[in-house]
């Protein structure tokens, strides 16, 4: 019997991938949010930082469908107007850390040795200091804006990414497709981004859907202790802030934020996790 | 057997029981049509359907198959483990006359590892490494018999006495990290043993150690059995351990029993095809390496109900139209014996069809030219440190010690050895992917070490490597094809159409069709990913390819398969292989040498044929003598065995490397010297102090090989 004729009949293939239904929920939470995010002043009833002294601290009614703050401003419209600033902040931060932190972990981990030691240790040093310090730290020396919280977000969560990337890249480089690429002679190049970087994005597309809402919730902090969005522009971080003297009197002004907040967070997460689903090749076809 | 107990099949005059007549009164654990499904996303899989089998007190039954034949399952659900995704359908799990799925959960519990006690594959994570040894030995103790800690430690030191530890109260206040792998399977033999059970469960528990020590096992396995009249359902994908160990053999394909009976009348003479071809596809010790290993065509397919043919139709040799249409029922004969097989009877003297042997021309003999590849002194040290401050100088440890031979063009050498004899590890140095500590490689008169680490694409191109693991070789984000093109396009085939047509020309090379160039891994087959690895290995033409345990993951059947596909490979392209692995039965099928390594060191080369027979290193007698075998009646008596001690690290400083584990073991001399290459004849070295006349004397461990001319 010749090899040839022992070939195997070839399976069927199984049904074309359906969406998981994860994704499908996060989808759905996720798009009114960008559509809010790119036309909400449009969108709000009233003006953002339009104030009106006669109706102050209004609870939610038909006039004002989540109440209105100590400056008479409406909170709806208010939150609708910052979540271009909270999106931006989280996803732009979340994208500065894997720009910087991916190549970092794959050099760390492939390199190993002193590389890696050097590395590793400069982003220990990174993560000693507290969050919302490293934040102060770079907005501390010259005046706030929403682009340097960003930035800062986006280097306080860059060892996170480089030590997930790494322990993934060591972990792949004792799989043996890795030595037959090196045995073939492949560059170091090729072998980080075609070999081993398709095979970091599952964990990486869940861990950054959870980056995003770290981010928020920390441009929220900065903006809290008014190193983020500046007054009167708004954003959800920065609305909540607002709120707390009054949370007493009229709980409702955080509240509106806080469901919006609520939202995007759950609706990242269950995209990460959908995601990861529909790029991982082993979903589908047979076992 | 009592009269109330209606009895299915004729009375037989031999107490064997079979499943078809088994009683519940003289079984001890009797299955009785038991069916599993799994869950799966993409609906349930069958993974044991109508399983029925019983053992009596004091028998010990094998329980063989592939893997995904449903052995494995079967196990788990008499321990109450199948797991979340797992779900009887239906049947009866017996134990003392009680169905055990009738119990709650808290009586399992209590019968699990009292009354039925379990040992598992993998010794290394069976064993929790925060706790001493003699603690996990108690536990079931103080579980059961209402033990304090201290009043087992006793009882733990006898039970250590029992599977055969010699220092049972220090061994005992051990680690498991600080015990060698046959160590660590005696200690879980001792836990199962705590509380006195009927009935061990042994899942694959020599799979994981080496030849050597699951002799060692087995040995101490079958004692145990005998002294406390156990009952032991050996689970195994090896024939030659079943044979040795049990009284009686179960034989699963497809989640299905395919034939029971006896031990010594299901290996010698099986009847139903499956068994037939399992027994046919195991590779024997042969000195003829034109011989073709039978093999069985196709692979098991994944069930997912209750079929309407007879499950290995697909694969049979003597299928025929019927055995399409009819679901085939277990049927029972006089002896005791069942097979389910409609064409049994007619098939009981048909043997398996024989490969052909005709197609393999008797390769020219190795051209005495200049060799391809040669090693000179190769040493690699792993994590020595050199430094001029003494406190940071570290010894490392010696993987490969001194080791130099050659391959011929056109040559298969093997490489046998046991786990750290660094086998691997010369095989990677001769690809450059160790850089060795000393010595030269040189491949085709260039150093290969040197040229690798200049970049140097030609050489990489014309020595590749096959792994063992088909799985992680291949990376499960790309395509079959993908990963075949990359070689192709290293090698400039700049047209993508080109490129392609020689992917599906690799792919029908290799036996798998050109449209699984689409495919990722995981969707194809563990032979059908192992083909894969070939192609990609001959993708750059090469001349030379490693085998690292290329065949040692597969199932038996597909080994034959690719084991025959590596044989015609190198007869049709002229490859030279350095075929490592630890069987020396796959060893003797494609290979004209062989070396024999221990300790990182060659003990004994030569030609195979002379390697398999006196005069023998010490070590190669004893891995030789361990070998599990299919012996029927008509082999004789099975010749004595020579059990080595436990491995332990090899001793460091001079002398010889076995010295440790020896049982020839002259004195001194073997601690102080290296032991000096004796030439038994052409090409045939031993490194040994015992001189050669008196290695010479002892009987061969094959006495069925002809004598050499």
């Amino acid at each position: 019997m010749t090899a040839a004729s022992q070939t195997p009949a070839a399976p069927a293939r199984s049904a074309p991938k359906r969406w998981p239904t994860s994704l499908v929920l996060g989808i759905a939470l996720l798009a009114p949010l960008l559509v809010v995010a790119v036309a909400g002043p449009w969108l709000a009833p009233y003006p953002y930082d339009e104030m009106n002294i006669m109706s102050r601290l209004q609870p939610p009614g038909p006039d004002f469908w989540f109440g209105t703050d100590e400056y008479g401003r409406d909170v709806f419209s208010r939150t609708l107007v910052g979540t271009t600033n909270s999106l931006v902040m989280g996803v732009a931060a979340t994208a500065i850390s894997l720009l910087v932190g991916v190549p970092l972990g794959l050099v760390a981990g492939y390199g190993r040795g002193r590389t890696d030691e050097i590395i590793m240790r400069c982003m220990d040093v990174l993560m000693s200091f507290p969050p919302i310090l490293l934040g102060i730290l770079v907005l501390a020396v010259t005046p706030p804006a929403l682009w340097k919280a960003v930035v800062a977000i986006g280097i306080v969560y860059v060892p996170q990414v480089v030590r997930l990337t790494r322990a993934i890249t060591l972990e792949l480089m004792q799989e043996e497709f890795i030595t037959a690429a090196r045995l073939r002679g492949e560059s170091t190049a090729y072998i980080l981004f075609h070999e081993i970087l398709p095979n970091i994005w599952p964990p990486l597309a869940v861990e950054s859907s959870l980056r995003v809402v770290f981010a928020i919730l920390l441009g929220a902090a900065l903006s809290f202790i008014g190193m983020g969005a500046q007054p009167p522009s708004s954003d959800w971080g920065l609305m909540i802030s607002e709120a707390r003297p009054f949370v007493e009197q009229a709980p409702w002004i955080a509240l509106c934020p806080g469901l919006a907040m609520g939202i995007t967070v759950i609706g990242i997460n269950l995209l990460g996790d959908g995601l990861r689903a529909v790029l991982d090749p082993r979903n589908t076809g047979g076992h | 057997m009592t009269a109330l107990v209606p009895l299915s099949a004729a009375a037989s005059p031999d107490p064997t029981p079979t499943p078809a007549s088994a009683t519940a009164v003289s079984a001890l654990l009797e299955v009785r049509n038991l069916t599993i499904n799994y869950a799966s996303p993409r609906g349930t899989l069958r993974a044991a359907s109508d399983v029925s089998f019983a053992i009596r007190p004091g028998e010990v039954m094998g329980l063989v198959g592939e893997s995904g034949s449903g052995k494995s399952t079967v196990a788990m659900a008499i321990l109450d483990l199948l797991g979340e995704a797992g779900r009887i359908d239906g049947g009866e799990i017996l134990f003392e006359g009680t169905d055990l799925r009738r119990l709650s959960a808290a009586h399992r519990r209590r019968l699990r590892g009292d009354r039925i006690a379990a040992v598992f594959q993998d010794p290394f994570t069976s064993l929790n490494p925060a706790l001493t040894v003699g603690r996990q030995i108690a536990e079931p103790l103080v579980q059961h018999k209402g033990f304090t800690p201290r009043q087992a430690a006793p009882r733990v030191e006898e039970l250590l006495a029992e599977v055969g530890i010699r220092e049972p109260r220090r061994i005992a206040q051990s680690y498991p990290h600080q015990l060698s792998g046959g160590m660590q399977q005696r200690v879980l033999i001792a836990t199962a043993l705590g509380c006195d059970p009927k009935l061990l469960i042994l899942d694959e528990p020599t799979t994981a150690l080496d030849v050597t020590v699951e002799a060692r096992i087995i040995e101490l396995l079958a004692g145990l059995c005998e002294s406390h009249h156990l009952s032991a359902l050996f689970v195994s994908h090896n024939l030659g351990i079943v044979n040795r160990i049990c009284n009686s053999v179960c034989v699963l394909y497809g989640s299905e029993v395919v034939e029971t009976g006896r031990t010594r009348d299901v290996l010698a003479r099986p009847v139903h095809p499956y068994t037939k071809g399992l027994v046919a596809a195991l590779p024997r010790i042969t000195t003829d390496r034109r011989h073709r290993l039978s093999s069985i065509p196709g692979t098991v397919s994944k069930l997912s109900g209750a079929s309407e043919s007879c499950v290995f139709a697909p694969r049979c040799p003597f299928a025929e139209e019927t055995c399409r249409r009819l679901p085939q029922a277990l049927r029972g004969d006089a002896a005791g014996n069942s097979v389910r097989c409609w064409k049994a009877e007619a098939l009981a003297g048909t043997p398996w069809p024989e490969e052909s042997t005709a197609s393999r021309p008797q390769a020219a003999p190795p051209a005495r030219t200049a060799p391809l590849v040669q090693v000179e002194a190769l040493r690699k040290v792993f994590g020595e440190r050199r430094s001029i401050l003494p406190w940071l100088r570290r010894d490392g440890t010696v993987a490969v010690d001194d080791v130099s031979f050659t391959i011929q063009r056109g040559e298969v050498l093997g490489v046998v050895g046991e786990s750290g004899s660094g086998k691997s590890t010369i095989g990677r140095s001769l690809l450059a992917l160790i850089e060795p500590t000393a010595g030269t490689v040189l491949f085709d008169g260039a150093d290969f070490v040197k040229q690798a680490k200049e970049g140097d694409r030609d050489l990489r191109r014309r020595a590749q490597l096959v792994f063992q693991n088909s799985a992680a070789s291949l990376n499960p984000r790309k395509t079959v094809g993908a990963a075949m093109e990359r070689p192709l396009v290293l090698a400039g085939r700049q047209g993508e159409a080109e490129r392609r047509e020689m992917i599906a020309a690799l792919l029908t090379r290799v036996g798998l069709p050109a449209a699984y160039a689409d495919r990722y891994p995981h969707e194809l087959s563990g032979g059908e990913r192992q083909r894969v690895n070939i192609a990609r290995a001959l993708a750059t033409d090469p001349e030379f390819v490693v085998c690292d345990e290329a065949v040692s993951a597969l199932d038996v059947s597909v080994q034959a398969n690719i084991l025959n596909l590596l044989a015609d490979l190198r007869d049709e392209l002229g490859l030279s292989y350095l075929f490592i692995t630890h069987d020396i039965a796959v060893v003797s099928h494609i290979a004209d040498r062989v070396l024999v390594v221990y300790g990182g060191t060659i003990c004994e080369e030569g030609p195979i044929g002379r390697v398999l027979r006196p005069p023998y290193h010490p070590y190669t007698e004893a891995l030789l003598s361990a070998v599990p075998r299919l012996s029927g009646a008509e082999d004789g008596p099975e010749p004595e065995r020579i059990l080595l001690e436990d491995s332990t690290a090899p001793p460091g400083g001079g002398g010889c490397a076995f010295r440790g584990r020896c049982p020839r073991k002259l004195g001194a001399i073997c601690d102080e010297r290296a032991p000096p290459v004796q030439t038994a004849a052409d090409g045939h070295r031993i490194a040994c102090h015992i001189p050669l006349a008196e290695l010479a004397e002892r009987a061969s461990v094959f006495p069925e090989l002809a004598a050499l001319h």
